[in-house]
């Protein structure tokens, strides 16, 4: 049994001070190891033993294996393994009801002095045959003293020690260290096993996410695909004929592109939908209305007008373009405030709408309606440039205009009169 | 006495089984190579060999070959650190008496020591 007082010979150490630097430690070193190691090494210079060893469990493999061992007689890394059934592991944690504190360790010596008792001696029971397994490991490894330590009643390791270089035997005082120290020890195992498996769940969680976010990419493909058919559903049902859809969309980027807007990845991508996508809303219009070859009477234009709210709320499932639905839904607004539903005026219009404005207006005048021929080229020139700062932006109508001139020289075409004026750079 | 040897190329493994052995009364004599080890068996004559499995140089197959083909009746339990199928059948198609994987219970090499010089004692 320990003795009583400490020896006057004992080297001091400030217990509370070595607690305070393992749980400074613990906080600051991620990987259990390097602390396991500075306890082994402080606990072998500090006492003076033969060895200070450590055997921790290992949850993968199910036993306990020797992490660390320091002192002129260290033990082995990896050679030696406990299972959960060897009387060590039994004894302190086979055991429903635990020993208190203060008991929870093994001294050679003690478990010599009970196995000489005559009850264990003479006993046939189970607690004698482990007593006698635990004197033999505890003489095969040169252990005087074996300390385990828990975390939330479980086993997570032992510390043993060899014995005294200078013989003497183990304080109250010091015993109680190695236990807390045991105890510290196996939450910093713990703590690193739990960070790890978070790491491990993190990891897969990431990989999860990353295939949910792949389908909801493509869902959203298929849905812009089904808008798309839809809207050029759309087109064809109507009288007179817009020209495809993708005239809209080619003039638009043209124009857009004339104007230096930045046509990089997403925002060509918002801009192009838009174009493509802006009537889409028109499928919610009763076809008496959409289809009427004459002039709607003010009743069938409030029907009407409705297509660009529809429009946008048939894109309300295109969550990756809630700019194309905002975009969408200005598309009839006008320059000087007196368009629909809003009445937005100027810059409180986004400039993708103004762009669509200028190119849906001009290709519903040069395509040919089923009662009559599309006009001229010259013609929906006139009637855009008159309409600039009033229903379109002076801005987007010049750029326009100048895309278009440079289309035309390029194809080698006749230029309009109209656009002689204007100055391509 | 019963005689074992010890082949490892760790010698702090060595050290530490010798002295476990030589508590069980056993002569216990140490190599920590494949060369060196026939010369013990040679010498030190043991009745078991426990020979690791991985060590530079001749690695513990060959010696386990060389060891069986000079002297058969000599008793090879091989050690190994890592378990691979393949190194175990080939020690077992060599002759070896049986395989121990690290890390490894001292009460069960104990005991398969033991039960090859009960074999041995029974003549076979």
């Amino acid at each position: 049994m320990p003795t009583k007082t400490d020896s006057p010979n004992t080297p001091k150490v400030d217990y509370q001070e070595v607690l305070r630097d393992v749980a400074r430690s613990m906080v600051r070193l991620k990987r259990p190891d390097r602390l396991l190691k500075l306890i082994t090494r402080f606990i072998d210079r500090q006492f003076g033993l033969a060895h200070a060893s450590l055997l921790v469990f290992d949850p993968k493999k199910e036993h306990y294996v020797f992490v660390n061992s320091k002192g002129t007689k260290r033990l082995p890394m990896g050679l030696v393994k406990f299972d959960s059934d060897h009387p060590v592991v039994q004894w302190f944690s086979g055991s429903k009801k635990r020993l208190p504190f203060q008991k929870d360790f093994l001294l050679l010596s003690d478990v010599k002095k009970m196995l000489s008792r005559a009850e264990f001696r003479l006993a046939t029971n189970s607690k004698a045959g482990q007593l006698e397994g635990i004197q033999k490991t505890m003489q095969n490894l040169k252990v005087e003293l074996l300390v385990p330590g828990y975390f939330k009643d479980s086993l997570v390791g032992l510390l043993m020690l060899g014995r005294r270089v200078n013989g003497r035997c183990f304080t109250t005082k010091e015993v109680t260290f190695f236990q807390t120290l045991a105890n510290d020890c196996s939450m910093a195992v713990k703590t690193a096993e739990h960070n790890q498996n978070l790491v491990e769940q993190n990891q897969e969680l990431a990989r999860r996410l990353e295939e949910i976010e792949r389908m909801r990419a493509k869902e959203q493909r298929t849905y812009y695909e089904i808008m798309r058919s839809l809207a050029e559903e759309v087109h064809a049902k109507e009288p007179y004929i817009f020209g495809h859809v993708s005239e809209v969309e080619r003039l638009g980027m043209m124009t857009a592109r004339e104007m230096g807007m930045d046509l990089s990845g997403k925002t060509k991508d918002l801009l192009s939908a838009a174009l493509i996508l802006h009537d889409v809303g028109k499928i919610g219009i009763p076809d008496g209305i959409l289809c009427k070859p004459g002039q709607l009477t003010p009743e069938e234009w409030k029907v009407m007008r409705t297509h660009v709210e529809k429009g946008a709320r048939i894109l309300e499932p295109l969550t990756d373009f809630k700019k194309v639905r905002e975009i969408i839904m200005a598309h009839h607004e006008r320059f000087d405030g007196s368009g629909y539903p809003r009445g937005l005026k100027g810059a409180e219009i986004s400039i993708e709408a103004r762009i669509i404005g200028v190119v849906d207006s001009f290709q519903a005048i040069v395509s040919s309606r089923c009662y009559r021929e599309g006009r001229s080229i010259d013609f929906a020139i006139h009637e855009v440039r008159n309409c600039s700062g009033a229903q379109f932006d002076p801005v987007v109508v010049d750029a326009f205009l100048k895309a278009l001139k440079k289309e035309l020289q390029k194809k080698g075409e006749e230029i309009p009169s109209s656009l002689i004026e204007y100055v391509t750079d | 006495m019963n005689k074992l040897l010890i082949v490892d190329d760790e010698v702090e493994i060595c050290e530490f089984l010798k002295s476990f052995f030589e508590d069980r009364d056993f002569k216990v004599a140490v190599a920590n190579n494949g060369a060196h080890a026939l010369e013990k068996v040679a010498t030190f004559q043991p009745e078991v060999v426990l020979l690791d499995i991985q060590m530079p140089g001749m690695d513990g197959l060959q010696t386990l070959k060389k060891i069986k083909e000079m002297y058969p009746k000599v008793k090879v339990i091989m050690v190994t650190a890592v378990e691979t199928q393949e190194k175990i059948e080939e020690a077992m198609r060599l002759g070896a008496d049986n395989y121990i994987t690290k890390p490894l219970s001292l009460e069960y090499l104990e005991k398969d020591v033991k039960d090859k010089i009960d074999i041995l004692a029974k003549g076979f």
